[in-house]
């Protein structure tokens, strides 16, 4: 089935398109989008149940140039009588000087424009919505009640479900385009203590679809209680240098923190990124080949077109082991001379676009885990990633991991050090992957900033990778 | 709101939380000192709380689910979100607890001093002020953004509260960059809710000698455990061990240990016996009941345990609110003190986290200062995994002070013992 259009949106098609006619007869190029999000979470533990609506949103962003400066302007309602204000709001916006004295501006030509009209959307098989708040969280219910019973040691456990449907259009002097998309995501999630702290474990499952997603989630409910009492008995990490497998969570998190912030073509602009340096040149294994894109893969990030209009790529950023291109927002293509790659994305229509990554992953290898695991004398199998920080400028890495399960002689021992912090210099990390296993798994629960602001929805992972890494 | 009240009563709902925020945001992007985008965000939204009182299995439950109401959603619209959200409520079986009460009072009056100011007037001010201190060739402000926001916040519930008030605050990140020896850079954010441009023009001075030091620093720290100093805004992040743990929604499902009137710092203190308090930063609960400040620990003993009304009446203790901002006494050591004694000052992580769950803290090394034999090492590169179950009794606070939007305390603290992952290997 398909995603079905927002009504709201086709309602106020008629005005929207009004409003961008009396846009871009007044400005030298002008864009208008009109989002309408809606979603539910729900979410069961312990002591707790709860359903919620998810980051519902609807409003709509003008953007407008003249005199070759740059505006917007973010507002949540449209009618008859506001589209003059809209365009009063913008005018006032580009004339105001909100410099103090000494400051510049810079100046941009238009974009250049191909005529388009678009209209696309995702599937699913079966329609949340459709299914009932009282089944899901049935469902939910059974899931917890399974991993509580399970050992009396489980503190908690928690089963988590989300849906996220929206309906975007954009519309410009050449271009009229409409999308609406759905996916879910789930997690169960199981704690108990260890004197006083409180250890966790968490299964993801994340998709393009609708409740079909969940089917993933009762398979991970005996795992995640399996790591959270082996997490009972964990020790600290003892820091230095290790061979590691990196599991396909972990392995994501290092393409995204590591490697694909340091590719977002703004940072070029602002000369924030080592990257810029190294086009052309190998930066990691010639094992590793790495993709971003909104229709590399279908996971949480997917679309067919970004907030800037921009038709969604399969950008290939590293083939096999040679940096080939970062990706690339609208307005940094135009500073650059690059082509737009697709990446211009807004954590809603109330925020600015910047380059931002969509499904961003490690192409797999031709290796067993098995064999990869047996290939290490002494060394640390890294599972359940948690957050990381991106340093484009440095390309240092920090990523936190909560589980490092100890290889010894090939055989992993049983032994747990938690929780681990990754660091390191992002190519001699990437240059150091030796094996890739034979299957690629993507992931996309969480959330990426921009900093620590403008949260999208983004995916990643990759194969089982084995690299040396400083843990700490 | 008379909509939404009307299609309440429509639906038999007879307990509610209604809140309308209403946001005027005035946004300016530069890189290096050239403007690169203006933008104005000026958005209303208004959620819808519903309760729904029932039984299950013999035992009186109290289920809650919220409806965002959308400017431009027609009646029928309305209804139905509204609708969605009253069924919803039905499925979730929370045990009963009573609303708060409310409040009835005139429209507070604007607490910031930015409150008698444009927000075109308060970016002019701010950006020179972010400004000011970019006058050197060697470093310099790579780029900033600044977002001045006037933020209208109406809650009208069914326990009696209608309620009113109006903040505007600045806030924003920037980024500085020094180019030699080695081309690095180090990011910040700031937060002030009254026109301190002084303070803002301080920090950033700050930021920028900190990165003229990251581009000096080429090592890591050794491998092995050390004294660690912090600062600035990782002070926040560290205490927040504390806040967190002391929530009625961590101590109810048993995830924190704190009890009223315990010790929570542990035994054996050696530094300095911690006092936090809690800060109110608005003037309502999301119930409309009035906000205070409140003590959270003295001298390590916990006096509140904090959080909304359900845990808290599972907990038998009052609902207070949620609260992000906390004051903390300044200590006796001055900084030469703290640093006075071997130890590793970290002064920029990648991204410094407290776990409240675990009691770790941690992040990569951006900038850190090694002081050991009379000498003082810029070092980045490494980590740092403390524990602060096996520091807090040996903390010892500066006398210096340093405050930012949800911060009013020492500006350092020593941490004796952590582990720091850096050049030598295990």
């Amino acid at each position: 089935m398909k995603v079905q259009q927002s009504a709201f949106i086709l309602e106020k098609r008629p005005l929207l398109l009004r409003l961008r006619d009396a846009l871009c007869a007044e400005f030298e190029y002008a864009s208008v989008l009109a989002e309408d999000t809606t979603g539910r979470n729900y979410q069961v533990s312990r002591h707790s149940v709860s359903i919620g609506e998810g980051d519902d949103m609807r409003g709509f962003v003008v953007k407008a140039l003249d005199k070759g400066r740059y505006a917007e302007y973010s507002f949540s309602d449209l009618t008859e009588q506001s589209v003059p204000a809209v365009c009063a709001a913008v005018r006032a916006l580009l004339a105001a000087d909100v410099r103090p004295e000494g400051l510049g501006a810079n100046t941009y030509a238009p974009p250049a424009e191909e005529p388009t009209v678009f209209s696309g959307a995702t599937e699913y098989e079966t329609d949340p919505a459709s299914v009932g708040d009282g089944e899901i969280l049935d469902r939910l219910i059974a899931l917890r009640d399974r991993g509580l019973g399970m050992d009396e040691a489980v503190l908690d456990f928690i089963a988590q479900m989300s849906w996220q449907r929206y309906t975007k259009l954009f519309l410009s002097r050449e271009k009229d385009m409409i999308q609406s998309v759905m996916y879910t995501t789930g997690m169960v999630a199981a704690a108990a203590m260890q004197g006083q702290e409180v250890k966790q474990s968490y299964v993801p499952c994340s998709g393009l679809g609708g409740l079909e997603i969940m089917a993933g989630m009762e398979r991970s409910v005996a795992p995640c209680v399996e790591t959270v009492l082996a997490l009972r008995h964990s020790e600290p990490m003892i820091p230095g240098e290790y061979e590691c497998i990196c599991s396909p969570e972990t392995t994501g998190m290092i393409v995204h923190e590591a490697f694909g912030h340091g590719v977002e073509m703004d940072m070029f602009v602002k000369d924030r990124a080592q990257a810029k340096q190294f086009i052309g040149q190998y930066v990691a294994s010639p094992l590793v080949t790495m993709h971003d894109g909104a229709c590399s893969a279908d996971q949480t990030a997917t679309y067919f077109f970004d907030d800037e209009g921009v038709m969604a790529h399969d950008t290939v950023i590293i083939d096999r082991g040679v940096l080939k291109t970062g990706i690339s927002d609208l307005q940094s293509a135009l500073v650059l001379g690059t082509e737009p790659t697709g990446n211009g994305r807004r954590e809603s229509f109330a925020r600015k676009a910047y380059t931002r990554m969509t499904n961003t992953w490690f192409e797999p290898g031709t290796d067993k885990l098995e064999d990869m695991i047996a290939s290490v004398k002494y060394g640390m199998l890294l599972e359940d990633p948690s957050s990381g920080m991106e340093d484009p400028k440095n390309w240092g890495i920090q990523c936190m991991v909560n589980i490092a399960r100890e290889i010894r002689d090939g055989k992993l021992t049983g032994r747990i050090f938690s929780p681990v912090v990754l660091t390191g210099y992002v190519p001699d990390l990437l240059r150091s992957i030796t094996a890739m296993s034979e299957v690629a798994a993507l992931s996309g629960t969480g959330f990426c900033g921009k900093g620590h602001k403008e949260w999208v929805k983004v995916s990643d992972g990759g194969p089982y990778i084995k690299a040396t890494i400083r843990l700490g | 709101m008379e909509r939404i009240i009307s299609a309440l009563r429509a639906l038999g709902v007879e307990q509610y939380v209604i809140t309308e925020k209403h946001t005027d945001s005035l946004e300016s992007f530069y890189v290096r000192k050239d403007l690169d985008l203006t933008r104005r965000a000026d958005t209303t939204v208004q959620t819808v709380q519903v309760f729904r009182p029932f039984e299950k299995d013999g035992v009186k439950m109290l289920g809650d689910s919220e409806a965002t109401v959308r400017p431009g959603m027609s009646d029928e619209e309305l209804r139905q979100v509204i609708g969605r959200a009253w069924y919803a409520a039905q499925f979730v079986a929370n045990p009963w607890y009573p609303l708060p009460e409310g409040v009835r009072e005139p429209e507070k009056a604007e607490r910031s001093g930015f409150g008698e100011t444009s927000l075109a007037e308060g970016m002019k001010t701010m950006t020179a002020a972010l400004f000011a201190a970019d006058t050197a060739e060697d470093v310099f402000l790579n780029s900033a953004e600044i977002f001045m926001r006037r933020t209208h916040t109406h809650i009208v519930t069914s326990q009696g509260a209608d309620v009113g008030w109006e903040r505007t605050d600045v806030w924003g990140e920037y980024v500085c960059q020094c180019p030699a020896p080695q081309d690095v850079e180090t990011y910040h954010q700031f937060n002030y809710r009254q026109p301190e441009a002084g303070e803002l023009t301080a920090a950033v001075a700050h930021a920028l000698d900190m990165t003229r030091a990251r581009a000096r620093a080429d090592a890591a720290p050794k491998t092995g455990t050390c004294a660690l100093v912090l600062d600035r805004e990782q002070m926040r992040e560290l205490l927040s061990y504390y806040v967190d743990r002391a929530g009625s929604g961590m101590i109810y499902q048993k995830y924190s240990p704190f009890r009223l009137g315990e010790n929570v710092q542990g035994e054996d203190i050696t530094g300095d016996k911690l006092t936090i308090h809690l800060k109110a930063t608005e003037p309502y609960t999301g119930f409309g009941a009035p906000m205070a400040d409140r003590h959270l620990l003295e001298d390590g003993v916990l006096r509140t345990i904090h959080g909304g009304a359900r845990f808290a009446h599972y907990l038998g203790v009052e609902p207070t609110g949620s609260y992000r901002a906390i004051s903390v006494p300044v200590g006796t050591a001055p900084m030469e003190t703290l640093t006075a004694s071997p130890c590793l000052h970290v002064a920029a992580f990648s991204d410094f986290q407290m776990h409240p769950l675990t009691g770790h803290f941690g992040g990569e090394i951006r900038l850190g200062f090694l002081y050991e034999n009379g000498t003082v090492t810029p070092v980045t590169g490494g980590s740092v995994n403390g524990s602060i179950l096996q520091g807090q009794s040996h903390m010892t606070f500066s006398r210096e002070r340093w405050r930012s939007a949800d911060y009013d305390g020492p500006l350092a603290v020593r941490i004796e013992g952590v582990q720091v992952a850096g050049s030598s290997e295990a």
